[in-house]
């Protein structure tokens, strides 16, 4: 149990820092209704410095806890910033304009509750070693993002986008379930270092594989993977931008971290996953980049265009998942997992500041900016924002030499040395498609000066915001000048210890020769 | 310091992806050369903090001669670490390491280029008049730029910065890489320069000109670098110079044996060669640099005549090893430079400009230099490089200042006898020493470097036809440079403004008391027009260059070493680098000699003769030096008698023989008639610029516009079928997103029922089966 604890104090911040914004979130005194954002950091923060002295585990993934929750707490700082301002404002202004505080029209404290229950979630996933555990923390990094979607807007429209996302959520966490329970009922076990033990000596049966195909396919939700993708643009346009920034990244790290443990149980014998999982992946791969990126080509909303490029980046990341971690003692270019968990953090600082960018601006009747017209022009109009946009998609695209491009050297580079030479393919063409959209961003807000119709946007009062987005933007370029720490990191993070197997055949005939036995240990190590 | 170390951390990143990249540690290599000093560093970081805060300076919109300054200052920084350097150095070559850049390792090979820095006598020659010049002109430019305070300023004094950190790049470089890095920044800075009146079409064409003329030699340095790298191996010199192989093909060249040279290695020469051409402007590349005056003078001045197009020079200096092995290389360097240098010289000799007669005199001077490396004298070709770095600085700046004073009039048929203008006296002796210089006056220095190399013409066998070509073109200098002389400045006072009237002659005053908008100037200034005299800055560079100048001479006469057998200082500094010619290739030819004077190959074997060259000294009996100082001495003073004769005024001023009384007119017009068309087609540069543009542009022009056809109906046409597909696609499946609850639910039902069917029974059952 303590050993556990070692590595649960991230989280044990994190909860400590979700009841404190609780209270100070509902506090009559505006000052420290106004610290309630510090608390998240401060927790957020020591979540980090926590994180980084996590002790190794055993099990599959020994050394993935520190470096997830580091990027974890990392991105969560930077969407935190983001958050900045979204709920309440109404409210704030009516007590600035001398009306008495009502707590029952503050969203503030579940608010930025719900906030680091999810992260909590999230970084709980990350220390996962059961499946109960894995559909608790899925769960408990979904729920939250539910109802942040229906507060973050006072419109009806982030109302139906949560109610789906609700709906849709439930659906998929039923599935996964239902395949959690199938391999539950293959091995008899929960524990996912057992599962492997038992899949590594007796074969995975057939109850065993569909229940992993379901389970895949369920947590795939999570990533808005085809055939689950399909809440994603409505979500996203929903939600205010600040929460899609959190959709685009909480979520799809619990699930790509949960398709890790879970592939994890079967390995990646010689280089592959068994057939079926690995056909099921492919397709997946396959048609969630395309979907992503040509549905991508025909809206003229920003964050839908995110929202499916957040699709087809799912798509991407798969290809590393399907790759593996390669040879142990690998270079991080052989390695798909070292490459997902680079890019999972990489695809954050991103999101984080486009989306910064379209928070920031917003039509003088408050509507956040949205539409493709509205940041037409902005790095002449402001060119803060503007930049960061450019800046942060083209990384976003893949752009030489940014720091998104060295994410995708890595998931392409990690298909090519597993030998996926079709799907990189896929991906290559893939990634040209989803230039046209990208590109389009950036000559709208960079090149064209054309008058603009209709609705001026303005900037947002808070300061937070564009801030955000220049950390991101700084980020980009930052941790594409120093990538090196974060590499080494996702490639130590990605260490994979397949699970033991017993030779049966030797148990058989030297059923008491112990001695023997540990012999052939020490030569499968 | 930041973006240097930006692209450190970024290649390194990318090392790290690289497999088997990091972890090497280095050790100790053959060619390893002992460390030298760190601020050593001061010099090339010095002018890279100007050019930073140059650039704040322009982000904060300055409005002063701030960026001047700090130029001015670090470049005198850099110089005084210059000259540090040059006093703590004991003849032993050092590196010194800024930072790694290029570590790779694969297998047992290995691709090393550090952003390092090698320290020899031949670097310090180089980067003495390189950081002196450019403070000198950094000063110069303060005030002769004065009318742009502002924006324009800071812009020229960033870009001026950058030129010296990439010039520094470029000479100071430990490797071929950091040399080509040092290229592009300087062809760059040039390119910035030159169109830095960006306004005016012309000087935007010039820009691209040069920039594009450089693409062509910059291939041909880019392949050659790159052909170094897989034939040695290694593209630091450290490394290259003591290479085994290099060393023996030095020891078969040095008898002659060329054959037992794979081509491979001696294309190398020939491909930095064209690099060299591109940027030092020889035939043909040399189009871009007369075009290249369009930008300020004192741009000219420093890039365009004194620093950066000695870089080729530079380049062959520094890679004489491998030239040397070449069996073509070097005979086609000499030929190149002496047809550049006559050719340039004719077209000299008829132009108007006088900012124009001096870039062609800078095109024939740089051949002079070339065609003394070609004659197996490099010592010859780096003398005359730092001697024609002052004179010609000190030319053009003299050049710069009438083109300032006299509201950018530069045509020699307006202006006369600013001798006698009040305030122009500083000036016109800055000229007449410049141009005593040019044109080879007995005991200048111009006269010793040339000479050395005219001398070496005919001790070089086979070149003696070259060398009686260079006489002419010596006597042909002598004449368009005393041309400019007799005609501006000796003779009647008279001048005529120029077409670009500055504001600040009003902002100056010059006791004219009306203010007029810009449309009137050209019709008060022909009755009005004041010369605006060159202030403090100007002058005293002038003042410097001149002593300069006339100091140089004494160059000639100390810093030999005997125990070297050198003669004087850039001698010395040439002999002691890889540039000498005599330790790596004269000895082995003395050696072969001595072991086997039987089979000594008939001359005109080697290098065109080489290895009787290296035997001249004895053969000959007598200096030819000598020879040459009564030759040249008298064909100098031929060119200006004649130049007087034609051109000068009447009195002293013409030496008694010319009989001009007006600006306008001369006795050489009258000659000129007699000629034909000759001048005028001289004038018109023999069509040259027409010529290339009816063989290289006009049919590109006619292929492109063919390609344009082809890519818009056919490429674009297949290529817009592409992008339209997976538009059409998004039409298929839009429908699906039809924002329907239970249409999402029943699709990631239906989704997943597909995939588990499909991998369930169509995949496991053929991977079963299979």
């Amino acid at each position: 149990m303590t050993e556990k604890l070692a590595i649960l104090w991230p989280e044990i911040f994190l909860f400590i820092g979700t009841c404190l914004v609780m209270l100070t979130g509902q506090w009559p005194s505006r000052a420290i209704r106004q610290f309630t954002p510090w608390i998240c950091a401060t927790a957020l923060l020591l979540a980090f410095f926590a994180a980084m002295t996590s002790p190794p585990t055993q099990g599959m993934f020994p050394a993935i806890v520190p470096y997830a929750k580091m990027i974890i707490a990392t991105v969560g700082i930077m969407i935190l910033m983001l958050l900045s301002g979204t709920v309440d404002r109404q409210l704030e202004t009516d007590v600035d304009n001398g009306k008495p505080f009502q707590s029952i029209r503050s969203n503030r404290g579940e608010f930025y509750a719900f906030f680091m229950f999810s992260l909590t979630g999230l970084m709980l996933t990350a220390s996962a070693d059961d499946l109960i555990w894995l559909f608790l923390a899925l769960e408990l990094t979904s729920l939250p993002t539910y109802i942040m979607v229906a507060v973050s807007r006072e419109e009806d429209s982030a109302l139906e986008a949560s109610v789906k996302y609700f709906f849709l959520g439930a659906l998929g966490a039923a599935i996964f379930l239902y395949g959690f329970a199938l391999i539950y009922g293959a091995t008899g076990s929960t524990n996912l270092n057992e599962i492997a033990t038992v899949f590594a000596n007796d074969g995975i049966s057939s109850i065993g594989m569909i229940g992993m195909l379901i389970a895949v396919i369920g947590v795939s939700f999570k990533i808005a993977a085809v055939p689950m993708h399909f809440y994603t643009p409505d979500v996203y346009q929903g939600a205010a931008s600040p929460v899609s920034a959190m959709l685009a990244f909480v979520p799809k790290t619990a699930g790509f971290l949960a398709l890790m443990f879970l592939l994890g149980t079967v390995g990646w014998k010689g280089g592959h996953l068994p057939i079926e999982l690995e056909a099921t992946l492919w397709i997946m791969a396959a048609l969630t980049m395309t979907v992503g990126n040509i549905l991508a080509l025909l809206q003229s909303s920003v964050k839908r265009i995110l929202a499916y490029s957040s699709i087809a980046h799912s798509g991407y990341m798969l290809v590393g998942i399907i790759a593996g971690p390669g040879a142990k003692g690998g270079a991080f270019y052989q390695n798909g997992l070292a490459a997902v968990l680079f890019y999972l953090f990489t695809y954050g600082v991103m999101t984080v500041g486009t989306f910064a960018v379209l928070a920031s601006l917003e039509h003088r009747n408050g509507r956040e900016a949205d539409h493709i017209d509205d940041i037409r022009g902005i790095c002449k109009s402001h060119p803060v924002l503007g930049w960061t946009f450019v800046i942060t998609v083209l990384s976003t695209l893949g752009f030489p030499p940014l720091l998104g491009f060295i994410g995708k050297l890595g998931l392409f580079s990690s298909g090519i040395s597993a030998g996926h030479y079709a799907l990189i393919v896929v991906l290559g063409i893939n990634s040209a498609i989803a230039a046209c959209y990208y590109l389009r961003l950036v000559a709208v807000a960079y090149i064209d000066d054309s008058e603009k119709s209709g609705d001026p946007v303005y900037a947002t009062p808070f300061f937070m915001r564009p801030l955000a987005g220049l950390v991101s933007a700084g980020g980009v370029i930052l941790f594409m000048i120093m990538s090196g720490p974060i590499v080494d990191g996702a490639l130590n993070a990605a260490t994979y210890n397949a699970p033991e197997q017993i030779d049966h055949d030797h148990d058989d005939h030297h059923a008491h020769d112990e001695s023997h036995d540990d012999e052939v240990a020490l030569l499968d190590d | 310091m930041m973006t240097s170390s930006l692209i450190n951390s970024f290649t390194s990143s990318i090392a790290t992806l690289a497999p088997d990249a990091a972890g090497h540690a280095a050790h100790a290599e053959p060619g390893a050369i002992a460390a030298g000093p760190n601020w050593v560093l001061l010099i090339p970081f010095l002018p890279f903090a100007a050019f930073t805060l140059n650039a704040l300076y322009a982000a904060f919109g300055v409005k002063s001669k701030l960026p001047a300054w700090t130029t001015v200052a670090t470049l005198a920084g850099s110089f005084l670490a210059t000259l540090a350097m040059f006093m703590n150095f004991d003849g032993t070559p050092y590196t010194v390491q800024a930072f790694e850049w290029f570590n790779l390792h694969y297998g047992d090979k290995s691709f090393v280029a550090n952003f390092s820095f090698y320290i020899d006598t031949l670097t310090i020659y180089w980067m003495l008049f390189v950081t002196g010049l450019a403070t000198l002109i950094a000063l110069y430019a303060s005030e002769y730029m004065s009318h742009d305070v502002g924006q324009g300023y800071n812009r020229f004094f960033a870009a001026f910065a950058l030129f010296v950190v990439s010039m520094a790049c470029l000479v100071m470089g430990d490797n071929l890489l950091m040399l080509y890095l040092g290229w592009e920044g300087v062809g760059l800075c040039s390119y910035l320069l030159i169109g830095y009146f960006y306004k005016k079409p012309s000087a935007v064409a010039a820009a691209k000109k040069a920039f594009i003329v450089n693409r062509i030699g910059d291939l041909g340095l880019a392949l050659g670098v790159y052909l170094t790298f897989v034939h040695f191996g290694t593209v630091q010199y450290a490394e290259l110079f003591s290479n085994e192989t290099l060393q023996s093909y030095i020891a078969a060249a040095s008898h002659g044996d060329f054959g037992s040279i794979p081509g491979e290695a001696q294309w190398i020469a020939l491909l930095l060669m064209i690099g060299a051409f591109g940027k030092s402007a020889q035939f043909p590349l040399y189009v871009w640099l007369p075009d290249a005056m369009e930008g300020p003078t004192p741009v000219s001045a420093l890039i365009h005549a004194a620093t950066m197009v000695t870089a080729g020079i530079y380049l062959i200096a520094r890679m004489y090893p491998v030239f040397i092995v070449s069996e073509n290389a070097l005979p086609i360097v000499a030929w190149i430079g002496t047809i550049t240098a006559f050719l340039a010289a004719t077209i000299g000799m008829a132009q108007f400009d006088i900012k124009r007669i001096m870039a062609y005199s800078t095109v024939s001077q740089l051949g002079y230099m070339f065609a003394g490396l070609g004659f197996l004298t490099p010592t010859g070709g780096a003398y005359h490089v730092l001697t024609h770095a002052f004179f010609k600085a000190l030319l053009f700046l003299c050049c710069g200042a009438v083109m300032h004073g006299f509201a950018g009039q530069l045509d020699l048929r307006k202006l006369s006898g600013l001798w006698k203008v009040p305030g122009w006296r500083i000036v016109s002796i800055g000229m007449l020493i410049g141009c005593i210089n040019l044109a080879g006056v007995p005991f200048t220095a111009g006269y010793f470097s040339k000479d050395t190399i005219l001398a070496e013409a005919f001790v070089t066998p086979g070149y003696a036809f070259l060398g009686w070509v260079l006489l002419l073109t010596a006597g042909m200098t002598a004449y368009y440079t005393f041309r400019v002389f007799f005609r501006v400045f000796v003779g009647p006072v008279e001048y005529h403004p120029g077409d670009e009237l500055h504001d600040h002659d009003h902002d100056h005053g010059h006791g004219e008391e009306h203010h007029h908008d810009a449309g009137q100037h050209g019709d008060h200034h022909a009755n009005h027009f004041h010369p605006h005299a060159p202030g403090w800055a100007i002058n005293t560079v002038l003042i410097i260059l001149t002593g300069c100048s006339i100091l140089a001479t004494g160059l000639y006469f100390v810093g030999g070493d005997k125990d070297a057998h050198t003669k004087h200082y850039a001698d010395t500094m040439v002999s002691e680098s890889s540039a000498s010619y005599h330790s790596h290739y004269g000895t082995h030819a003395f050696e072969y000699y001595e072991k086997d004077p039987e089979h000594y190959p008939e001359p005109g074997h080697g290098p065109r003769g080489s290895i009787d060259k290296a035997l001249s000294m004895p053969i000959t009996g007598g200096d030819p030096h000598k020879m040459m100082y009564y030759i040249s001495g008298v064909i100098g003073f031929v060119g200006i008698l004649l130049a007087a004769l034609l051109h000068g005024p009447k009195g002293l001023g013409g030496l008694f023989l010319g009989a001009r009384t007006n600006a306008s007119e001369c006795k050489m017009d009258a000659i000129a008639k007699r000629f034909g068309p000759i001048p005028r087609w001289a004038e018109n540069k023999w069509y040259v610029d027409e010529l290339y543009h009816a063989i290289f542009v006009k049919p590109l022009r006619i292929i492109s516009h063919v390609f344009h056809w082809v890519d818009k109906l056919l490429v674009d046409g297949i290529v817009n079928v592409f992008g339209f597909l997976p538009r059409v696609f998004a039409w298929i499946i839009r429908p699906s997103q039809s924002g329907v609850l239970q249409g999402y639910a029943v699709s990631m039902a239906g989704g997943l029922a597909i995939i588990l069917f499909v991998v369930l029974v169509i995949v496991a059952r053929a991977g079963g089966a299979s």
